[in-house]
């Protein structure tokens, strides 16, 4: 009797193996494709992958971000001389502007009190701080302490004090994950400020330029141009502050984004009113 | 004994594999490398892993990392699940004509399957996702595992002893 139940326990065992495999690969694919048409597992594993696993993962590497943090701060401080020298000239520059901008805000009054325009102004969600980031690795992703509690939704966009920052493209119960400026998967449709030419922009992949991919009419921008939200695909609000023209090419353009991305502590989350 | 050795072995690579994707899904502003050098850890324990200690389940560890690496750094499943299971069927596959090869010639396999990993990854990211195919990333990746790959070997059969 013996040896016939140790074959039946052999069996069964080897039935639970490859039972076990062949539904790990079938779960993976069905995951791949349930990706694609964002079924409620997906959000579920987005969801307990933000609420448990990034706390997890941040715990874990906390001496590395230490160790990271102190050579960030090392380096701050050796390079204080020449950074203070380049706020005094900007402080001067700023003050020629600020005067400048004090005659046009007054002009811009009264215009607007003669042509009887509202004010086309963003309403501010909720300012939210930034938990961890992914943005070495294919995608630019930061993650936020602030989700649809807060009353973020997706497609909202995320701003600081130097302009655009980037789109929110998921949100849990108290998190929420922004696509940087910076993503070539990323599209923004903008216009520069003086000749109000109309293109998109996208990452260029080394996560510091924004490259265009497509020129209205095929008008370059000038060097040194601002380029601002277009607002025409009705993404992000409109005149948000996206970078200056680095680099003008035949058929592209080059743009620094004005928004220092390795240093963002706290982002706005926006909505046009 | 034997049994004992092993499974405290197996427990490090384990270990390894969780700090080392720890540390690759969250960003150092002042550390990029580092992110990206633990980002070639994790590929080079999980080969090890397949390669010198495979077990069923190895396949859940694929599946669970397969995922979590899509979501936190492609947030869209796909390209690395489909990867990782892909080199574990292949494994299971050629293993009975791998036992053949003498150790230098596994270990040039195991320095080939890291490298086309990284492309494998890339191209379904590429064609899953619509992903910017990134060379100079790939180039960084071979370069990092060109500096840490005879170490890390090194290291783990020791650790194997």
């Amino acid at each position: 009797m013996a040896p016939k139940f140790q074959i039946k326990v052999v069996q069964l065992s080897r039935f639970v193996k490859n039972f076990t495999i062949i539904s790990v690969v079938t779960l993976s694919f069905l995951l791949v494709f349930f990706s694609k048409t964002d079924y409620y597992l997906i959000s579920g594993i987005k969801n307990l992958s933000s609420s448990v696993v990034i706390p997890i993962t941040k715990l874990i590497s906390a001496p590395v971000n230490v160790f990271s943090n102190f050579i960030d701060e090392y380096n701050q401080f050796r390079s204080l001389k020449f950074e203070n020298k380049i706020l005094q000239e900007e402080i001067i520059r700023l003050k020629k502007w600020q005067t400048l901008a004090i005659q046009n805000s007054r002009e811009n009054k009264v215009l607007k009190k003669l042509l009887n325009a509202t004010d086309n102004n963003l309403t501010l969600v909720k300012t939210a701080s930034l938990i961890n980031r992914n943005d070495t690795i294919y995608s630019k992703l930061i993650n936020l302490n602030a989700g649809y509690e807060d009353k973020i939704e997706k497609n909202m966009s995320a701003i600081n004090e130097r302009g655009l920052v980037g789109k929110v493209i998921d949100t849990t119960s108290n998190n929420s994950r922004v696509i940087l400026l910076t993503d070539p998967s990323l599209s923004i449709s903008v216009k520069s400020i003086s000749d109000g030419i109309f293109s998109l922009l996208t990452g260029n992949g080394d996560g510091k330029y924004l490259v265009s991919s497509f020129v209205k009419e095929n008008k370059m921008p000038r060097l040194g141009d601002i380029v601002v939200t277009s607002g025409t695909a009705q993404i992000f609000p409109v005149d948000l502050l996206v970078g200056k023209v680095a680099k003008v090419e035949k058929n592209r353009f080059f743009v620094l984004p004005f928004v220092d991305f390795k240093n963002i502590d706290y982002v706005q989350i926006v909505t046009s009113k | 004994m034997g049994f004992s050795k092993f499974y405290n072995s197996t427990i490090k690579l384990n270990i390894i594999l969780i700090i080392s994707f720890s540390i690759s899904a969250n960003s150092f502003a002042a550390l990029p490398n580092i992110n990206n050098a633990f980002y070639v850890l994790f590929h080079l324990t999980y080969i090890y892993l397949i390669f010198y200690h495979y077990h069923y389940y190895i396949y859940l560890v694929a599946l669970i990392y397969g995922i979590l690496f899509d979501i936190l750094l492609l947030n869209n499943t796909g390209a690395h699940i489909i990867t990782f299971l892909s080199l574990l069927i292949f494994f299971v596959i050629l293993r009975k004509y791998l036992i053949r090869l003498t150790s230098f010639q596994i270990i040039f396999i195991y320095f080939l399957t890291l490298i086309i990993l990284f492309f494998i990854e890339q191209l379904l990211a590429n064609l899953i996702h619509n992903y910017t195919f990134n060379m100079s990333s790939i180039f960084n990746f071979i370069l990092i595992s060109f500096i840490i790959f005879i170490p890390t070997v090194f290291l783990f059969t020791k650790m194997d002893k």
